[in-house]
């Protein structure tokens, strides 16, 4: 084995920080000054309705999309000028299934690692324990195409714990999936947190996000509504539900039309 | 187990991500066969549009046709013994070379009647008067009347039909010239000089030998655009290009990756063209594989700036795709891949020849053929290059900033 040189993450607290992280599309802006910061080893649920700017702020965390203005410290490095040692240290598991649908699960799961340069007598033990951890592990040799939504979210999630992230990004990741799927989902959650990991997790659920976060922001318009733990932004608004919360910070009007122009540009056009 | 991400060598992710997509290719087993087959029908379809084309001295009685077998009207309005025996040939000689099936009509109405039912394809008159004239050693006249809605099919008829009395005026030549003076030589009173052609190759000419490298030009450029367009695009919309780009790989391998599995992709395919030519139409081949290699990889890099370009700026594939076809169409038929562009208006030409695709198959025809050395198509492999350089300097750019707005 070669030793290889990687730079050391800056100590601090935070996992995630951002200062004025701001992405304009145009003369449209998704996220306006934002600053947020996620303790290491915590579960932050990054809240907001259809168009709000979070998949646009996930992005930019997870160096898809470059920032207009304002800086990001994901892992302890800059976004924009360290991308590939946040890269290194970063999983996204995203709506949409990051897997190419005519491999198998394996050779789906060896073309990743090779990404990260992880070598084969690396790769084979890690690919046979995340496959068993998700109970995947009879499927290998099956193309991922034949899968279920159920089956496709695991893979997702194991594809994006190949190389051992300390920070996972979790972009609506129960969404149209079983109820059993969904628990798998949840439990895999907490056991990533258990094990030291960050998450910052999107999701319209509202009781998945009550459930599983340790602090949760709310955005809308493309800037912080909210922010706190989820017993104290119950006890701001004065109401036991967090789906109440939510539409006390961000109004109980429909979005549709917005949500429309942000996902083709944020998610169509990279 | 604890795994850790480390810092991978371009190269080493270029050759992962082409790995990658040939095994995409090699999985879906109902495109590997029309990736087969498609050439295959190409070539048999022009193949059969455009048949062989043999010149053969019509004297010696073998006149090739274009278009076997078609219907003519004769109408004999004359009926002396000396235009019955014209007519008799002229049937004679064109049934039995496959070029006319002959009706005899009574009237030159009823004939007309046929062109425009679609019955028949022309008509020859033999006027009155027609055997009077060559009795008295004056020129006679034969009338012609061919289908004008249908100019190639009427042209072709046309020239048939002057070959053919071509064959009997010679004869009666001949006769008139012994019956003047016994000792007059009438093969040299009528063609004083003989045209016969050295073959620039063996063997018969055919379509095949013109249309086999310029499928395979075809097929490795337009693969190639086409497919890394198409799969960047597809990889952006179905979401595995997040997958990618959120590794620390560098960005240009991931479109180098793609660059280096189309090229591939499109080399197997232009071989299998070769192949396929040689073994079903059989096309000869002369020149040098190696040689044919470096035109074709040259003839893939000066294209595939192109494709960058455009599935950059295409918001999704079927716009890409489209944006590549509306390329593709023009640049097959202007760039000399079905017919020498020597055919068309000196204009066009000049567009056909702006399209790097006309200096490929040039290269690929010189090399393949008559076995040209690369010194001799170095012209061609500078255009390439050109191309190359200055597309992928414009590319590259666009590439990296639309893959991270």
């Amino acid at each position: 084995m070669t030793l290889q040189r990687t730079e050391l993450a800056p100590l601090s607290e935070y996992a995630i920080e951002t200062h004025g992280l701001t992405k304009r599309f145009g003369s449209f802006t998704a996220v306006d000054h934002i600053d947020l910061t996620v303790r290491k080893g915590e579960i932050y649920g990054f809240l907001g309705p259809n168009g709000a700017g979070k998949s646009t702020t996930i992005r930019m965390l997870c160096t898809l999309l470059k920032p207009t203005s304002g800086t990001a410290k994901v892992a302890g490095f800059d976004i924009d000028s360290q991308a590939n040692e946040v890269r290194k240290r970063i999983g996204l598991v995203s709506e949409k299934l990051i897997m190419y649908t005519r491999l198998t699960a394996e050779q789906n799961l060896m073309f990743f690692g090779k990404l990260y340069g992880i070598d084969n007598a690396e790769l084979k033990p890690k690919i046979e324990e995340l496959l068993d951890m998700v109970k995947l592990t009879p499927f290998k040799d099956r193309s991922v195409g034949g899968f279920s939504s159920g089956m496709r979210q695991r893979m997702n999630v194991i594809r994006a714990l190949i190389h051992d992230p300390e920070i996972i990004f979790l972009d609506e990741p129960t969404t149209a999936l079983d109820p059993q799927s969904t628990k798998f989902v949840r439990d895999t959650i907490r056991d990533l947190k258990k094990g030291g990991h960050t998450i910052m997790l999107t999701t319209h659920i509202m009781e998945e996000a009550d459930e599983l976060s340790d602090k949760i922001s709310i955005i809308d318009h493309g800037k912080i509504m909210a922010t706190g733990t989820v017993a104290g932004l119950k006890d701001e608004y004065g109401t036991e539900s967090m789906l109440e919360v939510f539409l006390m910070v961000t109004g109980r009007e429909l979005r549709d039309s917005a949500s429309d122009r942000v996902s083709m540009k944020a998610v169509g056009r990279m | 187990m604890q795994t850790k991400a480390r810092q991978v060598s371009g190269w080493k992710v270029t050759t992962e991500i082409a790995k990658r997509d040939l095994l995409d290719l090699w999985r879906a087993k109902m495109l590997l066969v029309f990736f087969i087959l498609m050439p295959l029908l190409f070539m048999t379809m022009f193949g059969f549009i455009y048949p062989p084309t043999v010149q053969v001295n019509p004297y010696s009685g073998q006149i090739p046709s274009q278009y076997p077998d078609l219907e003519l009207a004769i109408v004999q309005q004359d009926n002396g013994q000396i235009a019955r025996n014209v007519e008799a040939q002229f049937i004679q000689i064109a049934e039995s070379q496959g070029i006319f099936r002959v009706n005899e009509v009574t009237d030159y109405a009823t004939a007309r009647n046929g062109i425009v039912k679609g019955q028949v394809t022309g008509i020859v008159v033999i006027p009155q008067g027609f055997s009077a004239a060559i009795q008295a050693d004056t020129q006679a006249t034969i009338q012609v009347t061919v289908d004008q809605t249908n100019p190639s099919v009427a042209a072709a008829v046309q020239s048939e039909v002057a070959e053919i009395f071509g064959a009997i005026e010679s004869q009666i030549s001949t006769q008139y010239l012994q019956n003047l003076d016994p000792t007059v030589n009438p093969t040299f009173a009528l063609q004083p000089m003989a045209i016969t052609s050295i073959p620039l190759i063996a063997g018969v000419p055919t379509s095949f030998e013109y249309l086999a490298p310029s499928f395979m030009a075809l097929t490795v450029i337009t693969g190639a655009l086409n497919g890394v367009s198409t799969a960047i695009s597809r990889e952006k919309e179905q979401g595995t290009m997040d997958g990618l780009l959120v590794a620390p790989i560098p960005r240009q391998s991931v479109i180098l990756g793609k660059i280096v599995a189309q090229t591939v992709r499109g080399l197997i395919q232009g071989f299998l063209i070769l192949g396929l030519s040689m073994l079903l139409f059989g096309v000869v081949i002369y020149g040098s594989p190696i040689t044919m290699l470096l035109v074709m990889v040259l003839g893939v890099a000066s294209f595939i700036g192109v494709g960058i370009i455009m599935t950059s700026l295409a918001p999704e594939q079927e716009t890409a795709q489209m944006m590549t076809t509306l390329l593709q169409f023009p640049m097959m038929f202007l760039s000399g891949i079905l017919f020498p562009i020597a055919q068309l208006p000196v204009a066009v030409q000049y567009i056909g020849k702006a399209f790097p695709l006309y200096y490929a198959a040039d290269a690929l025809r010189k090399v393949v053929i008559l076995n040209a050395s690369v010194s001799i198509i170095m012209p061609d492999l500078l255009v390439l290059l050109a191309y190359s350089i200055v597309t992928m300097t414009i590319a590259v750019p666009i590439f990296n900033r639309a893959m991270s707005r």
